[in-house]
C-alpha cells in the first residue's frame, strides 16, 4: 500500500521510514496521539528533527479545471484514457481519490482553497451579496469577510510573486479573487479558456519565473458554457446519434434552466451519451492545452522547484439525478473532484484513498512551503495539512460540503468516513441519506431505513456548523431570486 | 530511534495504567441508556404544584406523589412555556418554543406541526410509543365549516403507535378522567422497550366532575351550598350543577359574579375554600391514580428501568387576583411540579431550586438515554443541573406565550357551543354577543396568533409586556360582562422575591429591570417571529370539542 518517495529528496525519505515504523507501531497499540509527542522530542533522532517534505521557497503552480468531474479522470478509474497529462502528474504525484468539494458551483466552492474555510464562513456563497433590482451589490470577499486571510496574500507576504490566470466568471477579481495576487488576469464578460489564460501565465513567468511565485491557473474548457474554439470535431460521439444536440453553450443553458425550473430534465440515454462524450472531447482538448503549457514550464528549467496541485472546483452533472450542470444538488458527481499533488522531483506517487476536503488543500500548501503561519491564519483554517497523508499517515475524515443556490435551494451535507452521506435542504426540511459505498451513484435514499443513523448524521450536520459560527436554526431559509447567471436575473430586471 | 520506541512504550504503559484506574469497576462497555431504559412521561393538566405536599402545601392531598418525590429529583423552579394545554404541551414534546413549532392554539391541525417531537427520535431508537390521555385537548378536532369529524388522533398522536383515551362522552369528546388505560397498556408491553407518555386531564375545570364519592366531596366545608345555586332562581340556571365550571367562573371577575352586566353576587372565603375543596379533591384523586400507577411499575418489575417524569402542564388561578381557570400568567398559572425519578432512584431527594422550563424535559429526557440532542431543541439538558456540575445554572430567563383563554374561546366556538345546549346568557347579553364575538373574531387572525401577549420570568421577576395593550383593552371579556372598561397595563412588572402573590404592579419603581427585561423580552419576540412555523396555505382549522 505504502510506496517509498523518490530517493533524490533529500532527507524526508529517510525520516518517513522511521516514522512509519513509530506510526505502525503506535497504531497496533491504537494511540496514535502519542506518534505526534514523540516528533517534538528534540533529541530523539536527528533525522526527526528536520520535519520532512518542507520545500521552503518553493513555487506552487496550482491548477483549477473547472467543473472536472472525478468519474471522469482516467486516473481515477474512467476508461476512456483522455486525460494523459494529469494521469502523468497523478502517477508522479499524491493522488487523492476520495477528495470532496466544500460546494458544488464554482464562486463558494474555489475560495474555500484560498481561505481554507468553508463557504457558509467566507460568505461567497452567491454572486450577489443583495440582490435586489437595480440595487445590486456584487459579492466580494473583503467587504463580506474583511478579516478572512487569502492564501495569496499570506504567501505574497511571505515574499512571493502571486499571479492568477483565470477564465473569470465565477473566480473572476469582483469577488475577490484577486485577493493576495500581484497579478490577476480574467477576461470581463467571459467563461474564459485555458486557451487564453495559460499563455498570459507563461507569458508573466518570463518577467517572474527567477522569483518564487504562486500562480493559480483556471480556465472553463470542460464547463458547459467552455466550447472549443473552432467547434467540436465529435470524436467520441457514438455514430449514428441523430444530433439532436450539437453541444453548444446554449443548449447547455437551456438544459440547466429546464432542470432548475422543473425539477428534472427530458434526456434520452442517447443524448446524456452524447453530453459525455461531448464533455470527453472537452477534457482531453484541455488536458493536451495543459500539456503543452507543461512542455513551456519545462523549457524555463522550473519543473524541479515547483509545487503542482490539480484540482476541480466540483463536477458536472449528466442526468444522473434527472438533472444538468451543476450547484443545485451535492450529490458525487458534483463534489467528488480530483487533488493531485506533485512534489518536486517527485517521481513515485501514493495513491491516497482516505477521504480529505478541499477545505485542507490551503494547510497543505502552507505546510509544504514551510511558511510562517501567523496565528491568526491558523485559527482561520478548518482543515489539516494532507502533508501527514503524505507520509502515510491515515487521514481520512468526514466532510462536509453546502450549496446555497439561491434562485432555489439551500442544501448542506455530511459524508462520513464509513461513506454515509447526508443531504439535508434547509428550505423544507428535505433529507436524503445514501450509502456511498454501496450505491456509489445515490439512487437509494435510505432515510426511512436507517432512521436512527440519519438523525445522528443529522445532529453531526448541524453541530459542525454551529461549530463554525453558522447555527443553522438561527435563521430562516426562504428561496428567493439570486442569480447566478445573467439569463435568470432577466426575470428580476423586467419587474 | 530506540529512544522514541521507549518513550512511545513508557507513554503506552501510563495510559494503560490510568485507563485501567478509571474501569476498576467493570471493563465491558457501558451500553448505551436508550437500549434498556423505559420512559414514563406523566403530564397533569392544571396542577398547581403548591397543591402538593413536596412543595409545601399542607392539606393531605398527595401521600403518593410525595412519596415518589422522595426517590425522585424535584425541581422547586419549573416554569411553563404557555398557559394553554395543547400549547404548552407541544413545547415540551419539542422541546420548542410555541411559534417555532407551530401549535400556538387550538386552531392548529394534524401535519401543521412537522417539527420532530420525542416520541418520533425515542422510534428512531426502536422505541414502542404509546399515549394514554384523558385530556380531550389530545383528540379529535371537528371541521369548523362542515361540523365534521376529523380523523380522530390529531397532531399529537404523530409517531405513537398506540394513542388512546380513556373514556368517551355522549358527544364523542373524552371525558375529563384519570387515565386509567395506561394499566393495561403497561401490562401489555411490560417487555417492550416503551416510551408512555400519559396525560391526564381529570383536574381540568369543572373541577372534581369526574372525581367519585365519596372523594368528591371530601373537602367540602361542612354544610356549604354553592353560591351560583343560592343566586336568583333567574341566574341560577337548572344545569349548573354543584361543579365549579366555566361557565360560572367565566362571570367572576375581581370575585364579583356578573348576571346581565351587573355584579349580583360578591364571592367570601368560604366561595373561594369551596372552589380550592373540590379542585384538591381532584389532586386527591390524582395522587391515588398515581400511586396505583408506581405500585403497578413495582409489580411489573419495571421501576429500576423506568425513567418517570411528572410535570403539570399549566396550573390554574383559584381566586388569586379574584381570578379563575388559566385566564392569565400568573404563577399559580406558570410555575408547575416537575419531578424526574430516575432509575433505581438515582439522584433521589435532590431539590433543584435553578429556574428551569418546560422546553428542558426532552432534552434531558434524550440526555439520560444517550441520545444525541436535536439541533432543533430550544431547551437544554437539566442532568447537569441534577448531577450538581458546576456552570450548570439553569435557565436564565424564561420566555412565555399568553394566549387571552376567554377571548380566544369566545371568538371561536364557545357561543356556538352554549347556545347549542341551551344558552346560559340573559337577555341583555345575547343582544349584544353576536357584535362582541365579530370584534373578537376581527381581533384575532386566523390561528389565534397571541396578539403580543408576552412574558419573561427569571428567578426574581416577572415582566409581562402586552404589545397591543389597546386591542386586549377593546376586546376583553372583563369590559364585556362589567360593560366598563377595565384598564389593561402595557407593562406589568412584578417582584417575585418580595411579592410572591404578584400584588402589585412595580414597572415604574424599577424602570431599569423593566428596560433589561424588556429587551431581553423583545429580542426573543423578535427571533419566534423570524422562526415562526411557515403554514401552508391550504392548511384548515378545526375546532376541538369541549367539554
Amino acid at each position: 500500500m505504502q510506496r517509498e518517495e523518490d530517493r533524490s529528496v533529500p532527507g524526508y525519505c529517510k525520516a518517513a521510514v522511521i516514522m512509519l515504523v513509530c506510526l505502525a507501531l503506535c497504531l497496533a497499540m491504537n494511540v496514535t496521539g502519542h506518534a505526534e509527542e514523540k516528533k517534538k522530542e528534540p533529541a530523539a533522532a536527528p533525522a526527526t528533527v528536520k520535519s520532512p517534505l518542507k520545500f521552503k521557497d518553493y513555487n506552487v503552480v496550482f491548477v483549477s479545471f473547472d467543473a472536472l468531474q472525478a468519474a471522469h479522470v482516467h486516473s481515477l478509474g474512467y476508461p476512456r484514457d483522455i486525460t494523459p497529462t494529469i494521469d502523468a502528474m497523478a502517477k508522479k504525484g499524491f493522488n487523492f481519490t476520495t477528495n470532496i468539494s466544500t460546494a458544488s458551483w464554482t464562486v463558494p466552492a474555489s475560495m474555500t482553497w484560498f481561505t481554507g474555510v468553508y463557504p457558509s464562513e467566507h460568505k461567497l456563497t452567491n454572486k450577489f451579496a443583495v440582490f435586489n433590482p437595480p440595487n445590486n451589490v456584487i459579492s466580494n470577499l473583503k467587504k463580506l469577510s474583511p478579516n478572512v486571510v487569502t492564501l495569496a496574500e499570506l504567501l505574497k507576504g511571505n515574499g512571493y510573486v502571486t499571479g492568477g490566470f483565470t477564465g473569470n466568471a465565477g473566480v473572476n477579481g469582483f469577488f475577490g479573487y484577486d485577493q493576495g495576487f500581484d497579478t490577476y488576469f480574467y477576461e470581463k464578460g467571459k467563461f474564459g479558456s485555458m486557451g487564453v489564460s495559460l499563455p498570459k501565465a507563461l507569458e508573466w513567468l518570463k518577467d517572474n519565473k527567477d522569483k518564487k511565485f504562486f500562480m493559480f491557473l483556471h480556465g472553463y474548457d470542460m464547463h458547459g458554457q467552455g466550447v472549443p474554439e473552432g467547434g467540436f470535431d465529435y470524436r467520441f460521439v457514438e455514430k449514428g446519434y441523430d444530433r439532436k444536440y450539437t453541444g453548444s453553450a446554449a443548449e447547455q443553458e437551456a438544459l440547466r434552466e429546464e432542470g432548475l425550473e422543473k425539477g428534472a430534465v427530458a434526456l434520452r440515454d442517447e443524448d446524456v451519451k452524447f453530453w459525455r462524450a461531448i464533455y470527453d472531447e472537452k477534457i482531453q482538448r484541455t488536458d493536451a492545452r495543459f500539456k503543452k503549457f507543461l512542455e513551456e514550464f519545462e523549457k524555463l528549467g522550473l519543473m524541479d522547484r515547483t509545487i503542482f496541485v490539480l484540482t476541480s472546483d466540483h463536477g458536472t452533472e449528466f442526468h444522473e439525478h434527472k438533472r444538468f450542470d451543476h450547484g443545485f444538488s451535492l450529490y458525487d458527481e458534483l463534489i467528488h473532484v480530483p487533488l493531485i499533488i506533485k512534489l518536486p522531483k517527485q517521481k513515485h506517487g501514493k495513491i491516497i484513498k482516505d477521504q480529505v476536503s478541499s477545505v485542507d488543500v490551503m494547510p497543505t500548501i502552507l505546510d509544504l512551503l514551510d511558511v510562517t503561519v501567523p496565528e491568526k491564519v491558523r485559527a482561520q483554517m478548518r482543515g489539516s495539512s494532507l502533508v501527514s497523508a503524505m507520509k502515510g499517515k491515515k487521514v481520512a475524515k468526514d466532510v462536509f460540503f453546502e450549496t446555497d443556490y439561491r434562485l432555489y435551494t439551500y442544501k448542506r451535507g455530511i459524508q462520513t468516513v464509513e461513506g454515509w452521506k447526508l443531504i439535508y435542504t434547509m428550505e423544507n426540511k428535505g433529507r436524503e441519506l445514501y450509502n456511498i459505498r454501496k450505491d456509489p451513484g445515490e439512487t437509494k435514499n435510505l432515510i426511512d431505513k436507517e432512521p436512527k443513523l440519519a438523525y445522528e448524521l443529522e445532529q453531526r450536520l448541524f453541530a459542525h456548523f454551529k461549530s463554525i459560527g453558522h447555527d443553522l436554526n438561527a435563521r430562516t431559509w426562504e428561496t428567493g431570486l439570486n442569480p447566478v447567471y445573467d439569463s435568470q436575473a432577466k426575470p428580476a430586471v423586467k419587474k | 530511534m530506540i529512544r522514541i520506541f521507549l518513550i512511545v512504550l513508557l507513554c503506552l504503559s501510563g495510559a494503560a495504567i490510568s485507563a485501567r484506574g478509571a474501569e476498576s469497576v467493570s471493563d465491558a462497555p457501558k451500553k448505551p441508556r436508550h437500549e434498556y431504559t423505559n420512559v414514563i412521561l406523566v403530564s397533569l393538566q392544571c396542577l398547581r404544584a403548591d397543591h402538593l405536599g413536596v412543595y409545601g402545601y399542607t392539606r393531605d392531598t398527595s401521600r403518593n406523589i410525595d412519596a415518589l418525590a422522595k426517590r425522585s429529583v424535584v425541581f422547586d423552579n419549573a416554569i411553563s412555556q404557555a398557559n394553554l394545554t395543547p400549547v404548552t404541551q407541544m413545547s415540551v414534546l419539542t422541546s420548542q418554543y410555541p411559534r417555532v413549532n407551530g401549535m400556538v392554539s387550538f386552531e392548529v391541525a394534524k401535519d401543521m406541526v412537522t417539527s420532530r417531537t420525542l416520541p418520533e427520535i425515542l422510534k428512531y431508537y426502536d422505541y414502542t410509543t404509546a399515549a394514554t390521555l384523558s385530556s380531550p385537548e389530545f383528540f379529535m378536532r371537528f371541521d369548523s365549516e362542515s361540523g365534521a369529524m376529523i380523523n380522530p388522533g390529531d397532531v399529537f398522536s404523530r409517531s405513537f403507535d398506540y394513542y388512546g383515551r380513556t373514556a368517551r362522552g355522549p358527544q364523542g369528546a373524552s371525558i375529563r378522567t384519570v387515565p386509567t388505560d395506561a394499566f393495561q397498556w403497561l401490562k401489555n408491553n411490560k417487555d417492550k422497550k416503551f416510551f408512555l407518555w400519559i396525560g391526564s386531564g381529570l383536574l381540568h375545570m369543572p373541577y372534581a366532575a369526574a372525581v367519585p364519592a365519596p372523594y368528591k366531596t371530601m373537602y367540602d366545608p361542612p354544610g356549604y351550598t354553592p353560591f351560583w345555586k343560592r343566586l336568583p332562581a333567574k341566574a341560577g340556571e337548572s344545569s349548573w350543577n354543584d361543579d365549579p365550571s366555566y361557565d360560572i367562573f367565566s362571570r367572576v371577575y375581581h370575585n364579583d359574579f356578573y348576571w346581565g352586566f351587573k355584579p349580583i353576587y360578591h364571592l367570601n372565603e368560604d366561595d373561594v375554600k369551596y372552589v380550592k375543596a373540590r379542585y384538591d379533591a381532584g389532586v386527591y384523586y390524582t395522587d391515588l391514580f398515581i400511586g396505583e400507577l408506581l405500585r403497578l411499575l413495582d409489580s411489573l418489575k419495571l421501576t429500576e428501568k423506568t425513567l418517570v417524569i411528572l410535570q403539570s402542564m399549566h396550573g390554574d388561578d383559584l381566586g388569586e387576583h379574584g381570578l379563575y381557570f388559566h385566564y392569565d400568567v400568573t404563577e399559580p398559572v406558570m410555575k408547575n411540579a416537575l419531578l424526574m425519578r430516575f432509575p433505581g432512584g438515582e439522584y433521589g431527594g435532590k431539590r433543584v431550586a435553578e429556574l428551569v422550563q418546560g422546553l428542558d424535559v426532552m432534552p434531558t429526557i434524550l440526555d439520560f438515554l444517550d441520545i444525541p440532542v436535536t439541533h432543533e431543541a430550544q431547551g437544554t439538558s437539566l442532568l447537569p443541573l441534577v448531577k450538581g456540575e458546576k456552570g450548570a445554572v439553569g435557565s436564565e430567563y424564561v420566555f412565555i406565550d399568553r394566549m387571552p383563554w376567554w377571548e380566544y374561546t369566545l371568538s371561536k366556538w364557545y357561543l356556538e357551543l352554549q347556545h347549542a345546549s341551551g344558552g346560559q346568557f340573559t337577555a341583555s347579553e345575547e343582544a349584544r354577543l353576536k357584535d362582541y364575538q365579530l370584534l373578537l373574531q376581527s381581533n384575532f387572525d386566523r390561528l389565534g396568533y397571541p396578539p403580543g401577549d408576552i412574558a419573561v420570568r427569571t428567578s426574581e421577576w416577572k415582566l409581562i409586556h402586552r404589545k397591543n395593550r389597546d386591542i386586549l383593552e377593546k376586546v376583553s371579556w372583563w369590559r364585556f360582562i362589567t360593560d366598563t372598561l377595565q384598564p389593561v397595563e402595557e407593562l406589568e412588572l412584578y417582584d417575585l422575591k418580595n411579592d410572591p402573590g404578584e400584588k402589585q404592579n412595580v414597572a415604574d419603581k424599577f424602570p431599569l429591570v423593566v428596560a433589561r427585561l424588556k429587551e431581553k423580552l423583545l429580542e426573543w419576540d423578535a427571533l419566534m417571529e423570524k422562526r415562526k412555523a411557515a403554514y401552508k396555505k391550504s392548511d384548515k382549522r378545526y375546532i376541538i370539542p369541549y367539554p
